[in-house]
């Protein structure tokens, strides 16, 4: 399975990464998913979210991921894009693509590799309010 | 036997600070390092049952016997996405 991770400040650009799509004769499916930051927060309205990484523990827990999916699903590729720093409201934060031959295959790795990533890739989110407060959240 | 400890998210300012170092006994374990860091940062004793810990890059439980020179990890669950 190839993998090709990305996880920096740089703005998500969906419109360039989908052309970039490589898939074989034998593949029926791609996937993609899109995380895009709400303006809203527990109720509150925020106008973005600071994103703060331990990368190199980041890049180690996606590669387990990505091992764990490889033996789950025949998938022929994962890219997973991640920005981290301040991503605005209405700004896409997460971007995920999965090539497999069927489509069932492809969301269930998808909505697994999601799942998953939001359980153990150390990558913390600081939403930030219209003041400008950044309230400490009690775990 | 000397550990580094590395904070991350709102951990840093519970604590103050972003890194700091702990000398412990040989044979300690990752939970005699929490109660040292619980005592000189008391704010992490709330936290400490949903505290995440590492060593290196991976995660590692509380029963997990240190190592001279080894980096150890404390942050809060996880949120990306």
């Amino acid at each position: 399975m190839k993998r090709q991770l990305t996880i920096n400040t740089d703005p998500i650009d969906e419109a360039a990464l989908v052309p970039q799509r490589v898939m074989s004769s034998g593949m029926g499916a791609a996937v993609y998913f899109t995380g895009v930051v709400r303006g809203m927060e527990e109720s509150e309205e925020i106008q973005g979210i600071e994103y703060e990484a331990f990368q190199k523990m980041v890049d180690h827990q996606f590669n387990l991921l990505f091992d764990e999916m490889e033996k789950r699903w025949p998938l022929e590729s994962v890219r997973l894009v991640h920005r981290l720093g301040w991503v605005k409201v209405n700004e896409p934060s997460l971007w995920v693509e999965i090539i497999a031959p069927h489509r069932g295959e492809a969301f269930a790795a998808c909505r697994w590799l999601i799942d998953e990533m939001k359980r153990v890739v150390p990558i913390w989110k600081k939403p930030v309010s219209e003041e400008g407060n950044t309230p400490i959240k009690e775990a | 036997m000397r550990v580094s400890v590395h904070f991350y998210s709102y951990f840093k300012e519970l604590t103050g600070c972003a890194e700091t170092a702990e000398t412990l006994p040989e044979g300690s374990t990752i939970n005699d390092l929490l109660k040292l860091l619980i005592a000189r940062f008391p704010k992490l004793g709330a936290m400490q049952n949903s505290t995440l810990i590492a060593v290196g890059v991976e995660y590692q439980g509380r029963s997990y016997v240190l190592k001279e020179g080894e980096e150890v990890s404390l942050f809060p669950p996880v949120q990306g996405g």
